[in-house]
């Protein structure tokens, strides 16, 4: 059963600086866009770019994860030979086994999940990412310029290249220096942490990295420098289009509200090129009488009576009579209640806001301490009870309460 | 419930539906925003645990394949058992052209119904509209202890010259049954869906053979009144039967009510359908959408209002649809009116059009018409 290429998809991360919304979920699992969860993004990339076999990497909160992969059918990932698999780190004889310590160590500890399907590359990937990509393309710039590691890179300003891990490169576009978060960037070239390696070479480097004890395992602190530092082949490929890495609360606000904008960010209604998703079953949704909905997205199984402005509704979402939402995310199950107003907020799934409740408030331009107002999943805001911006809520709030 | 198999009628392409009916077979009709007919019957048989499920078809069943598949958005592409489609597979004459009624249609796939594995046997036609506990249906006939159990109505859905209605004695016995009459008479309003015994369906299906008869009621109900004991099942929420354009038309608007609504589409008892992949519907910033039913995909930039849009629909700027059934993949021109129209899949409507039906006379216009 050999593969010319398998993609693992590290999925195992926690998520932290999304607070509430991964207290139940791993990251990847997190909805997003209307009818999606992050995860969906990467997964129906390797679809689309014809890599049939794929490692899903999960250890954090992994329950509902797998749940949603299951067979991988939705992405046509239920293959005979090949498909989906979830890897999760498992007790092996002699040693204790442990948690996946780093990147580098969650692929250690599954070669020999790879050497079964004895793959040319393999596909490094991260869940948290919101892109389309033709992995298919970076493979073919992998082969064209014989690397030994290929490494996708985003121009961003060189601003914003303090923030990320940054290639330096030659003039074929070969990296001969990696600089994690350099605060005097010498490139703009940010890794977008997907990386092709040729898996001889790659399989060499994690074996020598397990056995140094002060390694901490991970891509871009142990392996890239070590190959960089051997002399090996790396090369830059250059991604055009858009991409946003989802790890914190604004980031993933910011992402979801480019999807009201696909010109400029990700065009979701593209049929060469579709995100699918494992979508439960939902009637049509129903606009009421009184209902106004503009520049919003809605999805099936939701019941707007209200208003509904600049927003992400995803399924099964009630908004009653007279209630106000914008620029706001409702997770699915959401219910907003008459007349309680909801801006600039994240509501989680099945989250009750009662009536006359406020969440979130709009950006004033003084409040230094301004954010998007996160509400956890299942949480219930009493009546007239008050959710100032920024503010996390992961337990009930009482009715006339402010938080 | 696994003691229960079902057998759905899909064969017949009812021609008053007009040019809804053109390409299609009746069961694979567009409605209710997302869903083709069969969907219900093969959802309230899925939804009570029925896990083998034959859909008799005999022409004109291309667009129903398509729909179905192998099954598995109902979970019935199984290793063992699971949807079988079946085509006429006897080699007797009678197969021969269309089936003259629902009996023909069994005879005609007798030797599926002869390796049937469970002990009973749930008989339905595939184009009803309804969302009913086919469980409690089936607990009843046991309880009963009945022959054979009738799913009907007190209310009335039909046109009487189309419908089938059933009289019951004091203990609740059918004792007359009314078929295709001139006017509405009292008694039951028959759902024409049947719960019996396998044993028993064979022998009504091998004694209504050799006799030619070739409708169920007229040839195994009618003449056993008196030795079997038929009872009814009283169900008493909504069903939209289709007979016409405008009786389509109406039973469309019907789920614009919110009671309507609750009944055809009962969160414990979902509808399951053919699954594409749809992102959410975008509405642009100038949109109005009201009173209306809307599934995923659509891109609404105009106005809308008492609609039904199906999956991928386009509304651009400043057209104005009222009182519309648009079908899958329809585009609404810019500034275009539209109005009282049922428009099947892949219609185009250019911009600046105006078309308008009437309430008791709504324009159908035909699959992938350019207007």
């Amino acid at each position: 059963m050999k593969k010319e290429c398998v993609a693992m998809l590290l999925a195992g991360g926690q998520g932290s600086r999304l607070y509430a919304l991964t207290s139940h979920v791993a990251k990847p699992a997190v909805p997003f866009g209307g009818k999606f969860r992050i995860i969906d993004f990467p997964l129906s990339n390797c679809a689309n770019s014809g890599i049939d076999t794929v490692g899903v990497l999960t250890q954090y909160r992994p329950l509902e994860l797998n749940s949603y992969i299951g067979s991988g059918q939705p992405w046509d990932l239920d293959r005979a030979d090949g498909g989906v698999h979830i890897l999760p780190p498992y007790m092996r004889e002699g040693d204790q086994g442990t948690w996946y310590k780093g990147t580098a160590n969650a692929i250690y500890q599954n070669i020999g999940f790879l050497d079964m399907y004895d793959p040319e590359y393999v596909v490094i990937l991260s869940g948290d990412h919101i892109y389309k990509m033709d992995y298919s393309k970076m493979v073919d710039h992998h082969k064209r310029v014989g690397a030994a590691c290929t490494i996708s890179v985003l121009e961003v300003t060189m601003e914003e290249a303090k923030r990320f891990g940054i290639m330096n490169v030659d003039e074929q576009d070969m990296i001969y220096e990696f600089e994690e978060k350099p605060p005097q960037p010498k490139s703009n070239l940010a890794s977008m942490g997907i990386y092709v390696f040729t898996w001889s070479k790659l399989r060499a480097y994690l074996i020598a990295d397990e056995e140094d004890p002060n390694s901490s395992n991970d891509f871009g602190k142990n392996i890239i420098p070590d190959m960089l530092a051997a002399g090996e082949k790396m090369a830059a490929y250059r991604f055009h289009g858009y991409w946003k890495d989802v790890g914190t609360i604004d980031s993933l606000w910011d992402a979801n509200m480019d999807m009201l904008a696909p010109r400029t960010s990700i065009d979701l209604y593209d049929p060469s090129w579709p995100i699918y998703a494992r979508t439960p079953i939902k009637p049509p949704h129903f606009t009421g009488p009184e209902s106004r909905i503009s520049h919003s997205l809605v999805s099936g199984g939701s019941n707007i009576y209200g208003t509904v402005e600049n927003s992400i509704l995803f399924h099964s979402v009630t908004v009653e009579e007279g209630a106000e939402v914008r620029y706001s995310i409702l997770m699915p199950g959401v219910t907003v209640k008459a007349g309680a107003k909801i801006e600039y907020s994240i509501i989680a799934e099945n989250a009750v806001i009662e009536v006359n409740a406020c969440v979130g408030t709009p950006p004033d331009g003084t409040d230094p301490d301004w954010g998007v107002a996160v509400v956890a999943g299942g949480v219930t805001v009493g009546e007239n009870a008050v959710v100032t911006a920024h503010a996390m809520v992961r337990d009930d709030v009482k009715g006339g309460e402010r938080v | 419930m696994n003691d229960l198999h079902g057998i759905i009628f899909a064969y017949h392409s009812l021609r008053n539906l007009g040019d809804l009916t053109n390409h299609r077979n009746t069961c694979s009709v567009p409605y209710g925003s997302r869903y083709r007919l069969i969907d219900f019957m093969l959802s309230n048989m899925v939804n009570a645990g029925v896990s083998d499920i034959g859909l008799i078809v005999h022409e004109n069943y291309q667009s129903l394949l398509d729909h179905v598949g192998s099954g598995k958005d109902w979970d019935l592409s199984r290793k063992h058992g699971g949807l079988r489609i079946l085509p006429p597979f006897s080699t007797s004459e009678r197969t021969q052209g269309e089936y003259r009624g629902n009996m023909d249609a069994l005879v005609g796939v007798s030797s599926y119904l002869r390796n049937i594995r469970q002990d009973y046997v749930v008989l339905a036609w595939g184009d009803l509209a309804i969302n009913f506990s086919l469980e409690e249906a089936f607990a009843q006939h046991l309880e009963t202890q009945s022959d054979i159990t009738v799913v009907c109505t007190n209310n009335r859905w039909g046109a009487p010259e189309v419908c089938q209605y059933l009289k019951t004695d004091g203990s609740g016995r059918v004792t007359d049954i009314i078929i295709n009459p001139s006017q509405v008479p009292d008694g039951l309003e028959s759902l024409e869906i049947y719960i019996l015994s396998k044993s028993l369906l064979l022998s009504l299906v091998e004694e209504c053979a050799t006799h030619d008869m070739h409708s169920f009621s007229r040839g195994a109900l009618l003449p056993r009144l008196n030795t079997l004991k038929i009872t009814p099942y009283l169900y008493d929420g909504y069903v939209g039967r289709f007979h016409s354009v405008r009786n389509y038309f109406v039973r469309s608007m019907d789920l614009l009510k919110e009671d309507v609504r609750r009944d055809v589409f009962d969160p414990n008892s979902p509808v399951r359908t053919k699954d594409r992949f749809d992102p959410s519907t975008y509405y642009g910033p100038d949109s109005r959408c009201h009173n209306s039913l809307i599934a995923d995909g659509c891109v609404i930039e105009g106005e809308v209002e008492n609609s039904i849009l199906f999956r991928g629909v386009v509304v651009e700027k400043g057209a104005k649809v009222s009182n519309c059934v648009l079908m899958q993949g329809t585009v609404i021109g810019a500034d275009a009116n539209v109005s009282y129209a049922v428009a099947d899949k892949n219609v185009r409507i250019g911009e600046k059009r105006t078309l308008t039906g009437q309430e008791t006379y709504p324009i159908a216009i035909p699959k992938n018409t350019a207007v």
